[in-house]
């Protein structure tokens, strides 16, 4: 068998890795991309495909169905849906909220016991932190008793879980 | 890169708007699609009324797959019901029963009967197909042959036939790609493969 080949069959070399799942993301991203614009790359990944599955004993086939259904796609709209974005931002906003409960549950802190109902504003408190907690006083309570923030304020107070 | 996520990175692109993205995913599983619905129908016409109609709905579809089950799972599953809507409305009877089609992870089965629907053609050229398939790999040299078995029969990842073999997994690669191009300049004159006309 003739062992070399040409040199411009080694650009396809990293279409038969993408098929394997052996790239690298970026080497895949770059395999995908150079898939969409070029016939003669479609044509190898769809032999590649094809070799696959005549190998492991799928004979069936019918040929035309490849062009038949993208032909009746002309007829379809244009799907434009992009995937929502990764969830690497989402905890930024957790650590925000994380944060702000933090700073709300410290002044908390240090105030006397709560153990009485009385309001806020009747409560003797450091001078220096009295207009805050009453400028505050609504989102405060409600940020205390958001149930997701549980597990926040009991990581705070050292408590056992 | 894994095959799953290759998958989801194309359906990505067609949600972009790349519809030629969804014709790799055609290639890349049409075969498979068409084995399940040939253990469903019986009639060659209803056959590929039905596989292609399953991939239009796939496509419509799109917008609704969240990438929690690999693509093939929810495609397979798409092709099954549409198998199920075209024979009852057309008042045939499925040979196979679709709620064993899948197995206890909810994966599909693929351990159904198969069931012969060709035409004189098609299993002639299926014939030929496969012949020259088998005699392209008995013509490799052992080292391509080893590769490309263990890899397409045997589904080793890279690291683990380079490890087989005791070769770098650049080796390998090489190996696999070079069996796959030998390959598929035999079957190029029977397949009908042109390099410049796609769909």
């Amino acid at each position: 068998m003739n062992t070399t080949h040409e040199a411009g069959d080694s650009a396809y070399d990293n279409l038969s890795a993408l098929l394997d799942g052996e790239l690298s993301d970026q080497g895949a991203r770059l395999a995908i991309r150079q898939l969409r614009d070029d016939p003669t790359r479609q044509a190898r990944f769809a032999e590649y495909c094809a070799i696959g599955d005549l190998l492991r004993g799928q004979h069936e086939d019918l040929p035309g169905l490849t062009r038949k259904v993208m032909a009746a796609l002309d007829d379809e709209p244009t799907v434009l849906a992009p995937l929502r974005k990764p969830r690497e931002k989402r905890p930024l906003l957790w650590l925000a909220a994380a944060a702000s409960a933090a700073i709300t549950w410290g002044l908390w802190s240090a105030l006397p016991s709560q153990e009485s109902s009385a309001p806020l504003a009747a409560i003797p408190t450091p001078a220096d932190v009295m207009p805050y907690l009453v400028a505050h006083q609504d989102y405060a309570q409600a940020v205390l008793t958001t149930p997701e923030m549980h597990y926040t304020r009991v990581a705070l107070s050292g408590e056992a879980r | 890169m894994s095959d799953r996520e290759i998958d989801l990175q194309l359906v990505e692109q067609v949600r972009e708007g790349d519809k030629r993205a969804f014709g790799l995913l055609v290639e890349k599983y049409r075969r498979k699609i068409i084995r399940l619905l040939s253990r469903m129908v019986r009639n060659a016409d209803d056959l590929e009324d039905i596989a292609q109609e399953t991939f239009i709905k796939a496509y419509r579809a799109l917008p609704q797959f969240r990438g929690d089950a690999a693509f093939y799972t929810w495609l397979y599953r798409i092709a099954v019901n549409t198998a199920k809507n075209h024979l009852v409305a057309r008042g045939k009877a499925m040979r196979t029963i679709s709620d064993q089609a899948m197995n206890d992870d909810d994966e599909p089965d693929e351990r159904l009967v198969a069931q012969d629907i060709s035409t004189p053609e098609t299993e002639l050229l299926s014939k030929q197909v496969a012949i020259a398939v088998n005699e392209a790999v008995d013509a490799l040299p052992e080292e391509l042959r080893q590769a490309i078995t263990l890899r397409e029969m045997e589904g080793m990842s890279y690291e683990e036939i380079a490890e087989f073999m005791a070769c770098p997994i650049g080796t390998v690669r090489s190996r696999i790609f070079r069996a796959r191009e030998a390959i598929a300049s035999k079957l190029r004159p029977i397949l009908g493969t042109p390099d410049d006309k796609r769909w």
